[in-house]
C-alpha cells in the first residue's frame, strides 16, 4: 500500500459522500415543486378509478404505490387539505392497480398529485411529497378563478 | 376520498391486521449500511484484488460486503420488521428518542430491502468472477442509495417500483376490472 494510493483513496471516498449529498440536496429541493398549468389537458371523470364526478371546487387527484413510503405522508396532507374546504375531494390511485394511468399521465415519481378544477382541466402538478401550505396556495387559487 | 377529520392520522399506519413500524427504524438501519459500505469501498480500494477467486473472497472488504447482503436479503425475505437492526433500534435507540409521531406500513422498507439485496448480491457475483472494479461500482452504488435514504429520506424503491410498474413487469397489466 502507497502514499499514492492512500491519498486516491481518501480523496474518491471524500468525493463519494460529497456527491450523494449534492444529489441529496438537489432532490430534496425538487420535492414538492408545483408545476402550474393552465393548460387544456382534460382529465375525464372514467380516466381517474374512485371518483364519481369532480368536486365543484378542486379534486386532489394522488398517483402512489404500495411501496411508497412519502406516499403515505402525502395522503395525509391532502386528505386534510380536502377537508378543510367543502368543495374540495382528495382520491389516492394506486397505480400497482392501473399501471396504464402511469403512462398516461406521464407519472415519474411516487408520489406525484394533480390538481383538477371543476372541470377536470389539470391547474397544477406536485411532484414528490406534497407541502401543505403549497397544496392550499393551489386550492385558493383555482377556488378564485 | 375526504372523510378523514385533520386531527386524526389512521392512514400513515399499516393495513389493518399489521402493525406499523417506526418511520425512524429503517433510516436508523440505512445510516449504520452506509456507513459499513464506505468501509467496503475504502478496503477495496486499498486492497489489491485477488488472483483466485479464493483469494478474492477472503478479502476483508468483500467479507464485510457479504455480510451486508446477506442482511439485505435476511430483511427483504423476513421482513423489515425481523431486521437485526431493527432490533438494535427497538433496543438502544427507540427507547432515547421521543415516541413516533406516525407509525410506517412496513412494506416499503422490506421492499428496498429487496433493492439492495439485488444491487449487493450483483457485486458479490461480479467480484468473485474476478470482474474489475464490480465491488467497488456496486458498493458505491448502494452507498449512495443507502446515504440518500438515511440522511434525506429518499427512496430509491419506490422509484425503481415505478419503473418496472411501468415497465409491465409488476402490477397488474390487464385493463381496469372496476
Amino acid at each position: 500500500m502507497t502514499a499514492e494510493t492512500v491519498v486516491v483513496s481518501l480523496v474518491t471516498l471524500v468525493a463519494l459522500v460529497a456527491l450523494s449529498t449534492v444529489i441529496g440536496l438537489l432532490w430534496r429541493a425538487r420535492q414538492g415543486q408545483v408545476t402550474q398549468s393552465g393548460d387544456e389537458t382534460v382529465v375525464k371523470v372514467r380516466d381517474v378509478p374512485g371518483v364519481a364526478r369532480f368536486a365543484p371546487g378542486a379534486t386532489l387527484v394522488q398517483f402512489s404505490t404500495q411501496v411508497c413510503a412519502p406516499c403515505r405522508a402525502t395522503h395525509t396532507v391532502l386528505e386534510t387539505a380536502a377537508s378543510e374546504y367543502a368543495n374540495v375531494t382528495h382520491v389516492d390511485v394506486d397505480l400497482t392497480q392501473r399501471p396504464d394511468i402511469a403512462k398516461r399521465f406521464r407519472v415519474m415519481q411516487t408520489p406525484t398529485t394533480l390538481i383538477l378544477d371543476s372541470k377536470g382541466r389539470v391547474r397544477a402538478r406536485i411532484g414528490g411529497a406534497a407541502r401543505p401550505g403549497s397544496v392550499r396556495a393551489e386550492i385558493d387559487r383555482i377556488l378564485a378563478t | 376520498m375526504s372523510s378523514a377529520k385533520p386531527s386524526t392520522k389512521p392512514s400513515l399506519a399499516a393495513k389493518p391486521g399489521q402493525r406499523g413500524i417506526d418511520p425512524r427504524g429503517p433510516r436508523f438501519g440505512a445510516g449504520i449500511t452506509a456507513a459499513l459500505l464506505l468501509i467496503v469501498v475504502a478496503l477495496s480500494l486499498l486492497t489489491p484484488v485477488g488472483a483466485t477467486a479464493i483469494s478474492r473472497a477472503s478479502e476483508p472488504g468483500f467479507i464485510v460486503f457479504a455480510i451486508i447482503t446477506i442482511l439485505f436479503g435476511w430483511g427483504a425475505i423476513a421482513g423489515i420488521q425481523r431486521h437485526p437492526y431493527g432490533a438494535v433500534f427497538r433496543a438502544l435507540v427507540s427507547p432515547r428518542l421521543r415516541p413516533p409521531t406516525e407509525l410506517e406500513d412496513p412494506i416499503p422498507p422490506t421492499f428496498s430491502q429487496g433493492v439492495g439485496f439485488v444491487i449487493t448480491l450483483a457485486g458479490v457475483t461480479l467480484h468473485l468472477l474476478g470482474v474489475p472494479f464490480g465491488l467497488l461500482i456496486t458498493a458505491s452504488a448502494a452507498f449512495i442509495a443507502a446515504f440518500l435514504n438515511s440522511v434525506f429520506g429518499y427512496c430509491l424503491g419506490c422509484q425503481i417500483y415505478l419503473l418496472l410498474l411501468r415497465a409491465g413487469i409488476l402490477g397488474r397489466t390487464a385493463a381496469p376490472t372496476t
